[in-house]
């Protein structure tokens, strides 16, 4: 059974200024797989995302989805290609309404009927935001914030949903539900790239994973590939070099 | 002496609405770019000084010359966008520096208009056609026992106002377009993100905003019967003041803001006369920014800068 | 006063050989670029420290009245005047800098415009005269302040002024370069670029800044001094904000990265522009232009941070 590969990124470099954060990164996403990507915190897993995601604008390099170069683009063009981020932190708009959050995710859609029922089925994902409806987004807990900003995402009805550490801040038990709602949205045919700190709940539900580290892919493999507590000492501490 | 206080109180509220819709279109433009455009005041007066000239030039009745200074004021408006905003907003500049460069670029695009308006039409003053010829309303010799003036013009610029307010409201709650005018005034990063396609809501809004000041502009002219090269500086100061005495980067603040510098003009004009008019407004705004920077009626986000 | 005035006669003699209208035209444009360099300073040191300020020309305004009264009304020399001057504008700045410094951004910038707006409508409503020599001297209010002639009474020719001017810019330049190069230089970016670290570093933020507000207040204040005796005459109207935002101009588009940056911003504003009659007229339209684009491509200025890492070789 050959899957095709949705996202490929080559040697891509990204700077702040003169510093470089992405020193030349490769890698593939297949479609209907989820991918993590972990590392140590500054190994640049964010600014991958946004380099991805259309927010930072790469040096070199380049970033195909679905044969596309996406490379350098508005995030808004991305998001039209079928690329949605849930970003780190969240972001969601916190004086909206939950309803209008998931609205301006569905922005680039004509469809209004179809719009209405995507949000309905929303709410049935995500029971909690079905309560709070017609609140403040600035309002919600982490949690529900974190729900929202994914609910949000999936209303472009996106091909790669992009996660940005959607466990941070968040209580074990949020965490965990969040990880299932991950693995159920594979299951009906989502292909996910996720960033995790959470190495050890990543794992769980990864079917591919990177390392990253100092701006560098050091390791591709799948879970089980090497020792777990060998990838969590390397996602959080690095690998250790003389 | 009850008559002095609602004749100012009147008088207080009409100026107000002017004062708040420039302060609405600095606020548009600072909530969804969070830098301030200097010569949001500027266009305004490029829109009016064309209205005079259409005035001098083909006599034009009070619609025609109200949609020129509009369509002028929009027209110099997309030129500083353009200019002095579009490429600072480039990812990776850093907002501070962003700020301060659209800000100095606005300003000597300020520097442009008045001196392109002066080159055009040298006199320093120009009459320009009133809102309406005739005699204010005397709307108090019955009821309160001391007369009472209502002008026309007041009314018209109050009606305008509300009209406007109201419609900016429908826009921003009732349309596709102003869901993505309140996202990026929001939360910015996060509204590319969800497709909205920043740019293009910048530029709509920046042309919305001076279309209010435009309109503004027309009703200060056509109240005051005439049109001098200070109503650059006047429009700046006078929204810039009212945006932050109503709380920055707030909409119904820009609305309150307006309307509280109208009455406190009114009222220390009265007591005080005209240079302790302008003396108490700044000082209004200083011990307002020293002690509540958030305004009278800050947004419920504080805005940085 | 009266040493430099030999120097400056025999290094003033290659102007000598030129015509002698185009001769006071250039002395006058040189004054005026020295004179705004003052206030163009002052804004850079600011903006340097992380703070916009729509007032700078209060302060100029209050060293031209201070300056003014003290040699036209009280017949002091003009160096105790100039000293006056900056101690006033200095306790000026930091009177208004007390309330409003914890602001940032546009809130300070506003702060500052409402405090400049006030005192330059404080001159407008003040009315202050002393008869001197038979003469009624002092301000008067929207009329102005005239009749401060100490430099023509003492004898200073319009090159002996444009020396002193530019001699005592000379020295608050080196002063500034030498500061720029020691650790209170690099402790004056980093606030204003990195406020949050330098606390965590142990720096008052406030504080440092109502120090430079200062030393900016007192720097705008010297310029006025200079500016009112060259002038002769001031008025409210001189110290508006338009005032304020050229010098902001000035020091922006000049280049934030060193103290020469606002000093080349006002020569190429008032040097290059105004002394070239091609433009007249249209001067503001090329300037405001030429201003707004250069900031498209350099948001920092000309002599920019990053250019001047480079021509000093990364040592700062």
């Amino acid at each position: 059974m050959t899957t095709s590969v949705l996202l490929e990124i080559q040697d891509l470099v990204t700077s702040y200024g003169k510093i470089e954060a992405l020193k030349g990164v490769s890698l593939t996403v297949e479609e209907g797989s989820i991918t993590c990507l972990l590392g140590p915190n500054g190994a640049g897993k964010t600014t991958l995302m946004m380099s991805t995601a259309g927010i930072l604008e790469p040096r070199r390099g380049s970033i195909r989805f679905a044969g596309q170069d996406i490379a350098g683009k508005a995030p808004h063009t991305i998001v039209a290609a079928g690329v949605a981020l849930v970003p780190e932190n969240r972001l969601v708009f916190p004086r909206m309404s939950v309803i209008e959050n998931m609205q301006a995710g569905a922005y680039q859609r004509n469809d209004t009927a179809e719009i209405a029922s995507d949000i309905e089925r929303m709410f049935t994902r995500f029971p909690r935001l079905r309560e709070r409806s017609a609140q403040e987004a600035g309002t919600l807990s982490g949690g529900e914030q974190q729900m929202l900003a994914v609910a949000r995402a999936l209303m472009s009805r996106p091909k790669l949903l992009l996660m940005d550490e959607p466990s941070l801040g968040l209580a074990p038990l949020i965490v965990a539900e969040i990880f299932s709602i991950i693995t159920e949205l594979n299951k009906d045919g989502a292909t996910i790239f996720l960033v995790e700190q959470n190495a050890h709940m990543a794992l769980k539900v990864a079917s591919h994973f990177y390392l990253m580290e100092q701006g560098r892919v050091t390791f591709s493999g799948d879970p089980g590939s090497l020792a777990e507590d060998e990838v969590i000492k390397r996602a959080y501490l690095g690998s250790a070099r003389p | 002496m009850l008559a002095d206080l609602l004749q100012n109180t009147l008088d207080g509220l009409a100026q107000g609405a002017t004062y708040a819709l420039l302060a609405l279109g600095f606020t548009l433009i600072f909530g969804v770019l969070r830098r301030a455009n200097l010569s949001y005041g500027a266009a305004i007066m490029f829109g009016a000084y064309c209205a005079t000239w259409a005035s001098l030039r083909f006599q034009s009745g009070l619609l025609v010359l109200a949609l020129v200074t509009i369509a002028g004021a929009v027209l110099a408006g997309a030129y500083v966008e353009r200019l002095c905003f579009a490429p600072h907003n480039a990812r990776g500049l850093r907002p501070g520096n962003a700020a301060i460069a659209s800000m100095v670029a606005s300003f000597a695009l300020w520097m442009q208009f008045e001196e392109i308006v002066t080159l055009w039409m040298p006199q320093h003053l120009y009459a320009f056609p009133a809102l309406y010829e005739g005699a204010a309303l005397d709307i108090g010799t019955l009821t309160l026992g001391g007369p009472l003036t209502l002008r026309v013009e007041s009314l018209i610029t109050l009606a305008c106002a509300t009209a406007i307010c109201a419609a900016l409201w429908l826009i921003l709650y009732r349309t596709r377009f102003g869901l993505a005018v309140r996202a990026v005034i929001d939360e910015p990063g996060a509204a590319g993100l969800s497709g909205i396609n920043v740019s293009w809501v910048l530029i709509r809004v920046f042309a919305l905003a001076s279309a209010i000041g435009g309109l503004a502009g027309y009703l200060v002219v056509a109240t005051h019967g005439q049109v001098t090269p200070m109503l650059g500086m006047w429009s700046t100061l006078k929204g810039m003041l009212a945006m932050m005495i109503g709380g920055l980067g707030s909409l119904p603040g820009a609305i309150v803001g307006g309307l509280v510098l109208g009455l406190v003009e009114a009222h220390t004009q009265w007591f005080l006369g005209p240079q302790s008019r302008d003396l108490v407004s700044y000082l209004l705004l200083f011990v307002l920014l020293a002690v509540h920077p958030a305004g009278l009626w800050p947004r419920s986000k504080p805005v940085e800068t | 006063m009266q040493c430099i005035r030999p120097v400056c006669g025999r290094a003033a003699s290659p102007w000598k050989r030129k015509g002698r209208i185009l001769d006071a035209y250039l002395i006058g444009v040189l004054t005026n670029v020295g004179l705004f360099s003052f206030l163009a300073l002052s804004g850079y040191l600011l903006l340097i420290a992380g703070e916009l300020s729509f007032g700078q020309q209060a302060f100029f305004g209050i060293g031209a009245y201070a300056a003014g009264a003290a040699t036209a009304m009280y017949g002091a020399p003009l160096w105790l005047a100039i000293i006056l001057a900056m101690a006033l504008g200095a306790a000026a700045a930091f009177l208004i800098g007390l309330p409003t410094l914890r602001l940032r951004g546009l809130y300070f910038a506003m702060a500052t415009l409402a405090a400049a707006e006030m005192i330059r409508i404080l001159f407008e409503l003040l009315h202050f005269q002393r008869v001197v020599d038979g003469e009624l001297v002092g301000p008067d209010g929207t009329q102005g302040f005239r009749g401060i002639r100490w430099i023509f009474e003492a004898g200073f020719g319009p090159q002996d002024y444009l020396c002193l001017v530019w001699a005592l810019l000379a020295v608050v330049l080196l002063a500034l370069l030498k500061i720029e190069r020691s650790r209170l230089g690099v402790t004056l970016r980093m606030v204003g670029e990195d406020p949050g670290l330098s606390s965590q570093l142990g720096i008052d933020v406030v504080r440092f800044r109502l120090g430079v507000a200062a030393a900016a207040g007192s720097l705008a204040a010297l310029g006025g001094a200079l500016f009112a005796h060259h002038n002769t005459y001031v008025e409210p109207r001189n110290f508006d904000i338009m005032l304020g935002v050229h010098g902001l101009a000035y020091a922006l588009i000049g280049g934030l990265g060193t103290a020469f940056g606002p000093l080349l911003g006002v020569l190429l504003d008032i040097g290059l522009l105004e002394s070239s009659r091609v433009l007249s007229g249209y001067r503001m339209i090329v300037f405001g232009g030429l201003v707004a684009l250069l900031l498209v491509f350099r948001p920092r200025g000309l002599l920019n941070e990053a250019l001047v890492h480079r021509l000093t070789g990364g040592k700062r």
